[in-house]
């Protein structure tokens, strides 16, 4: 079926893909447990976008074993064409057959931008792909622009997670590398109207580098210090129920810590204390259950991204720093959220 | 066996204040921080040296230094040597492909390494770009975000996760492994040589060599692919919503909060 582009060139008669030399903007699928990762789709869409203002193609590359069916979604998200490189070699992330087989398709193809998902596939892959090519590499990008002039794709990206953001661009080198953070760009629509033929790619198959011999028996990885957790639910001492803010930690898959006041009803040990004067800590969520927030509280969550505040007092001065407040008894709400959670 | 330990610095956030409606940063208290990540690699490095007292450790830095404090830190935790590479006005700007290539002359320099460790990202722009342009240059082979690093018979051998797995994976020297931060603790200097690599006194002075970087590399190599164009801000912080309703739909409405901000964490 001829796309909206494709009747556009038509119209226009003369520029026409193999005119412009490749070019196209190209997205790396990554399948996980045999169906295409959430950003796979995000980064189509996101090239969609890019594609449209610079009046190319968008292209994704499937690569593995017995992947060939996932083509069909990746043309309902937008992509003009799909190679599929299905090899049992390619069964597994392996980082020289699948450089091999991208290193020969981009030589070939020539793309002006390339988006991975900022997963394990893209960390590994695309700082190669971009050393081999001479490409420039912006990874962990939250949002996508263009500059047309110059046809320059513009990156933002996260410093210290997200406190600010920093807009690069990498103008003179080509391709232009980019891993797209999961979640980050919406999913687009799925067109089943949309629909294509995948192209196949010879896969030589080449031995990984890298072996893997098996569990790693009796590893345990360290614990992760209270001030880096990334999510930390917090009692104080109108928590009621301490066992109950557990189970709502291990829940949310959160550490566990408290306030003075849990420290003195021995609910918590010292190291668990949040206060300036114990641990200062900076999670992306912070919930407080039960917690009045003194000065020394509220300074040592000054860094958190997102807290969350659940107290029967309204004056509880934990409320003016938070970002969403419960007035309410965590002993009537807490149950309730932990059964809402795990709906 | 020669262990290359490629190290940067960050500023402590801690000292640093973001204000979101100025669209500024404040920094409060100028201290740089050895990248999180890349003291796992360290602490990897000298704990392969209490197993082999013949492995050799040399410290690198991944990107122009303002000073040397950086490998003196490193000195004065026991790497045999440190290399501070300086150069012309430009390559204050170098970028991770200037500098794999400016890391791999060095490394040749060396006489070669037989295992290169670094973090896998750094703490400010979450880049983990540098290791593995590094790993290219090189044409080694690469091991990602391993929490744990041994060397046997010519062979190095990692833990990494897989999903919620952990897995042992082995990849013959020379290699390039990166460690995640928070891997592994950094051990803390040895304070008779803390003391005199900051005097300059003894042998451990004289393992903190300077180079400089147009020995290495041609005038082209050092030009930088990345151009930072400027800086955005997310939006102020809504503060202080309050959630109305029964205790049921005051439940239901954090825990939709919860999903959407611990789903979109890093
Ligand atoms: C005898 C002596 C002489 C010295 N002379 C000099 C001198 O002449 N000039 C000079 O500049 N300095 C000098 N210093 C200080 C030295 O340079 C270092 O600042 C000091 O050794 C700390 O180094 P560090 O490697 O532990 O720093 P880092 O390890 O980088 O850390 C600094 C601090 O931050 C903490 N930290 C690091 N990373 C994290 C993280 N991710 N999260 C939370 N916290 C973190 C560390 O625990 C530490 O407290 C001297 C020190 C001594 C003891
Ligand atoms: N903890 C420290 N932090 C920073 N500089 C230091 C520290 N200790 C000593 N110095 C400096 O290191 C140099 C040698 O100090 P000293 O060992 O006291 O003779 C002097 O310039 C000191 O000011």
């Amino acid at each position: 079926m001829e796309s909206y582009l494709d009747l556009l060139m038509a119209q226009q008669g003369e520029v026409t893909i193999e005119a412009a030399g490749g070019g196209g903007v190209w997205v790396v699928a990554d399948v996980q447990d045999g169906s295409l990762a959430p950003v796979t789709l995000e980064a189509i869409g996101a090239a969609r976008l890019l594609a449209d203002s610079l009046g190319a193609y968008v292209y994704a590359v499937l690569l593995g074993d017995g992947v060939g069916d996932l083509a069909a979604v990746l043309f309902q998200a937008g992509a003009d064409g799909v190679r599929v490189a299905d090899h049992p070699a390619l069964a597994r992330l392996g980082l020289e057959p699948y450089l091999a087989v991208l290193a020969d398709l981009f030589a070939a193809e020539q793309p002006e931008v390339v988006l991975f998902g900022a997963t394990e596939q893209g960390a590994e892959l695309a700082p190669r792909m971009a050393q081999r090519t001479g490409g420039g590499l912006v990874e962990h990008v939250v949002a996508l622009d263009l500059d047309e002039s110059t046809r320059t794709v513009r990156g933002a990206v996260p410093i210290y997670g997200g406190e600010y953001f920093e807009v690069v661009a990498c103008p003179e080198a080509r391709p232009q590398f980019f891993t797209v953070e999961p979640g980050a760009f919406s999913s687009p629509y799925l067109d089943k109207f949309r629909k294509g033929e995948p192209t196949p790619v010879a896969v030589e198959p080449v031995e990984a580098a890298v072996r893997v011999l098996g569990p790693a028996e009796g590893f345990t990885p360290p614990p992760v210090p209270l001030a880096r957790a990334p999510v930390i639910v917090a009692a104080g001492r109108q928590a009621g129920d301490f066992a109950l803010v557990e189970e709502l930690a291990a829940a949310l898959g959160a550490q566990v810590a408290g306030d003075r006041g849990a420290w003195d009803a021995g609910w918590v040990e010292a190291a668990q204390v949040v206060d300036v004067r114990g641990v200062e800590v900076a999670p992306e969520v912070y919930l407080a259950v039960g917690i009045r927030g003194d000065t020394f509280h509220n300074a040592a969550i000054e860094g958190a991204r997102y807290i969350v505040a659940i107290h029967p007092d309204p004056d509880a001065p934990l409320f003016e720093v938070a970002d969403l407040c419960v007035e309410a008894d965590p002993r009537a709400v807490v149950p309730l959220l932990l059964k809402a959670y795990q709906a | 066996m020669r262990v290359v330990v490629i190290l940067g610095q960050v500023l402590d956030p801690g000292g640093i204040v973001v204000k979101r409606s100025a669209g500024r940063i404040f920094v409060n208290r100028k201290e740089y921080l050895i990248q999180p990540a890349d003291r796992s690699a360290l602490e990897a490095a000298l704990r392969l040296r209490d197993a082999d007292e013949s492995v050799e450790i040399v410290a690198l830095p991944r990107g122009p230094l303002p000073d040397d404090d950086l490998l003196r830190r490193a000195l004065a935790r026991g790497a045999d040597r440190a290399i501070y590479l300086t150069g012309p006005a430009g390559f204050a700007s170098a970028d991770d492909a200037v500098m794999a290539a400016v890391l791999a002359a060095a490394i040749a320099r060396l006489g070669g390494a037989d295992l290169v460790l670094t973090g896998d990202r750094t703490l400010d722009s979450g880049q983990g770009q540098l290791g593995l342009r590094l790993a290219e240059t090189l044409g080694y082979p690469q091991i990602v975000a391993a929490w744990q690093v041994t060397v046997e018979d010519g062979a190095v051998q990692a833990v990494v996760r897989r999903g919620d797995a952990y897995l042992t994976v082995a990849a013959d020297l020379p290699a390039v492994v990166t460690l995640p931060a928070g891997a592994l603790t950094l051990r803390y200097p040895d304070g008779v040589r803390l003391i005199n690599i900051y005097k300059g006194v003894g042998e451990i002075a004289a393992a903190l060599e300077q180079w400089d970087v147009t020995e290495l590399v041609s005038a082209e190599a050092l030009s930088p692919a990345w151009s930072l164009l400027g800086k955005d801000f997310p939006p102020e912080r809504e503060r202080g919503v309050r959630v109305e309703g029964s205790p049921e739909e005051m439940a239901q409405a954090v825990a939709a909060a919860l999903r959407q901000k611990i789903g979109s964490g890093r």
